[in-house]
């Protein structure tokens, strides 16, 4: 990615790691990064891993973290009243770094409301661009937290990208849907797909913010359709007589063989499986059953059954008419 | 990969998807182009092989499977074959004259594999190569049963041993997964050539101790892409319903497993461990999860895979034949 703006992660869990290390090892400048995280432990592992990484920690953390440093005496003034923690190994000096360009909230969505409407002065100051992986929290939520219940001027808030990620990114392989509000910038858009694009092999956008639970339903909850999948084949080979193990590796290297051929195919998903399935062959016994015991309607419930969860939480999570809120 | 050891000579008997998958994985490793032949019934097979492979032995015609097997006895003759139509060779091959094989690979349509072993039975038992066969449901007892039939030598023969691969279609991206079964008479070198064929293009290369367990391979990984091939179709179709546009569907799905099988490949845990870790209390996979449960998937999946193991068992007797 040739862009070099100054990223800020709020939250330094799984997904953030994941993020920042898929982005540091195409290239990014490590100096350009800081992530805020309350977590000492977490903190201290971050350091050992990204030796050099700018990582703040404490209760005025977040809000260095997006502002940057005001001076070299007020940060100082910072780190000696106890308000923040920062690596002492980091590449830039401690007291001088710049405002974020960019902000990632990789916080647990139940406490990204205060976070953000902490952040609410600075951000509507900055205006950086807001990208959030937390699932299930509406990008007009988002928008909410930010004006703190000030009134403000729309236009004033910074653009907000809402993110759908999965977990297959720790092993730079993910899946994720990408909403943008209509003030996000094609330059904007950019960033965030490119950002997302270090960890994840398809990145989609979506033009409506209720496909992002469709998404949810898709990639985002998938990868655990696919495990139970697996682990069901794989009970299955142990039940006829074959050894744990061969099972297990047979399984997941079919999985792993089928998607890829539907990937490099041109063939649709229907004509991959019915070239591979000749009339009364094996292959067609087992979709047989497979149909006969109704499958596509069982997974098709499932997925919408995600997909109506994801809605819900938007809705817990939102916050927006406080009086309704049971 | 480290090559083939030794550089055997190759014969591929039947020059179809799975043969060539197998060819062309081991010249893309390095196996020399020299020490292959394909025989392959259909001429125009025959030369779109030719092309692709550019000085590949393909040989077609009544006498071709012999050929194969025995080598060219001597350039006469083999002009003799060609003039008389009995064997149509590649123009622009090295040479005419090559090697009996070392390795027979059968790769024809099983319904066919009893009349092509018949027909070898002499040459096979007299040169004793290694017998791979890739062809779905015939039994290895079958095999040597075919191998020994018309025998009119009046000293017990010893037959060529016979190993069995259930490979997968995956294969042709590289990507195969495949079960393997050897009778008792191959040794461990047979046996590791067979393995390193099957590595050129399978990912995961796995041996069965008893032959029965082929059935199972096929049930699992032989048969298993067209299950996930239904599940991604499934999901993409859902995604549809819900609103999504199918292209954006389709490639969420089919990333989102190759994603799952990739983390399951790298991690130590196991599958139900990787699931829970992801499945956090009431959340949007919960749902799923508690769906696919509650409706009975898993074990609409082992009556599935246990389907595919029962008609590989069937099948296996319908084309064993050893009751005539």
């Amino acid at each position: 990615m040739a862009m070099r703006s100054r990223l800020a992660f709020i939250g330094g869990g799984n997904m953030a790691e994941a993020i920042l290390g898929g982005l540091l090892a195409t290239g990014y400048p490590l100096s350009q990064c800081v992530v805020s995280e309350p977590l000492q432990a977490r903190c201290e592992f971050l350091h050992s891993k990204y030796p050099g990484l700018q990582i703040v920690s404490g209760p005025s953390a977040n809000q260095l973290a997006v502002n940057g440093s005001t001076s070299a005496a007020s940060t100082a003034a910072l780190i000696s009243e106890g308000s923040v923690h920062i690596n002492p190994t980091a590449a830039s000096s401690h007291s001088d770094f710049s405002a974020a360009e960019v902000v990632i909230f990789a916080v647990k969505p139940q406490v990204l409301r205060t976070v953000v409407e902490d952040l609410g002065s600075v951000l509507r100051t900055k205006k950086p661009l807001v990208i959030s992986i937390a699932a299930g929290i509406e990008t007009g939520a988002i928008a909410r937290f930010m004006a703190e219940g000030t009134r403000v001027d729309p236009r004033s808030l910074p653009p907000v990208i809402r993110v759908m990620p999965n977990t297959p990114s720790l092993v730079l392989e993910g899946a994720a849907g990408l909403y943008a509000t209509s003030d996000a910038t094609p330059a904007q858009r950019h960033v965030a797909e490119s950002l997302m694009a270090a960890v994840s092999k398809q990145v989609s956008w979506v033009e409506r913010e209720s496909l992002i639970d469709t998404v949810t339903g898709i990639s985002g909850s998938g990868p655990a359709y696919f495990f139970l999948m697996m682990e069901a084949m794989e009970d299955a080979g142990v039940a006829l007589g074959m050894d744990r193990e061969t099972a297990k590796a047979l399984t997941i290297q079919t999985c792993l063989g089928a998607a890829k051929m539907a990937q490099t195919s041109e063939d649709d998903l229907k004509t991959l499986r019915v070239k591979v399935t000749s009339p009364h062959g094996t292959t067609d016994a087992a979709i047989k059953t497979f149909e006969a015991g109704g499958f596509r309607e069982l997974v098709a419930k499932s997925v919408g059954a995600a997909d109506a969860r994801s809605r819900e939480l938007a809705l817990e999570l939102g916050g927006k008419d406080l009086s309704n809120k049971l | 990969m480290a090559p083939v050891v030794p550089q055997a000579r190759l014969a591929f008997i039947g020059g179809g998807n799975m043969a060539e998958a197998i060819l062309g994985g081991l010249l893309a490793t390095g196996y020399p182009l020299s020490q292959c032949v394909v025989s392959e019934p259909i001429l125009a097979r025959c030369e779109f092989l030719q092309q692709k492979y550019p000085g590949l032995q393909t040989l077609c015609g009544p006498n071709a499977n012999q050929l194969a097997v025995n080598g060219s006895v001597s350039e006469t003759n083999t002009a003799t074959d060609i003039a008389n139509g009995s064997i149509t060779v590649n123009p622009t091959a090295a040479s005419t004259v090559f090697d009996a094989a070392e390795v027979v690979i059968l790769a024809v349509k099983p319904q066919v594999l009893r009349s092509v072993v018949v027909d070898l039975a002499p040459v096979l038992r007299s040169h004793k190569p290694l017998v791979i066969s890739i062809a779905a449901g015939i039994e290895t007892s079958a095999i040597s049963r075919f191998m020994a039939e018309n025998c009119t030598e009046e000293t017990p023969v010893t037959l060529p041993p016979v190993i069995r691969v259930m490979p997968n279609t995956p294969a042709l991206v590289l990507e195969g997964a495949a079960g393997m079964y050897a009778t008792a008479d191959a040794t461990e070198e047979h046996r590791h050539v067979a393995e390193s064929l099957m590595a050129a293009v399978s990912k995961q290369v796995s041996w069965v101790e008893t032959e029965a367990l082929i059935d199972t391979v096929t049930g699992i990984s032989g048969s298993g892409p067209a299950y996930f091939f239904l599940m991604m179709e499934a999901m993409e179709d859902a995604g549809v319903a819900l609103g999504m546009d199918r292209e954006t569907a389709k490639a969420l799905t089919i990333q989102t497993c190759l994603g799952a099988a990739k983390m399951a490949q790298q991690s130590s845990d196991d599958l139900q461990t990787l699931r829970v870790k992801v499945t956090s209390p009431q959340g949007t996979t919960d749902a799923a999860i508690k769906a696919f449960e509650a409706g009975g998937f898993r074990e609409l999946v082992q009556k599935g895979v246990s389907a595919a193991d029962a008609r590989s068992r069937t099948l296996a007797k319908e084309l064993g034949g050893s009751k005539l």
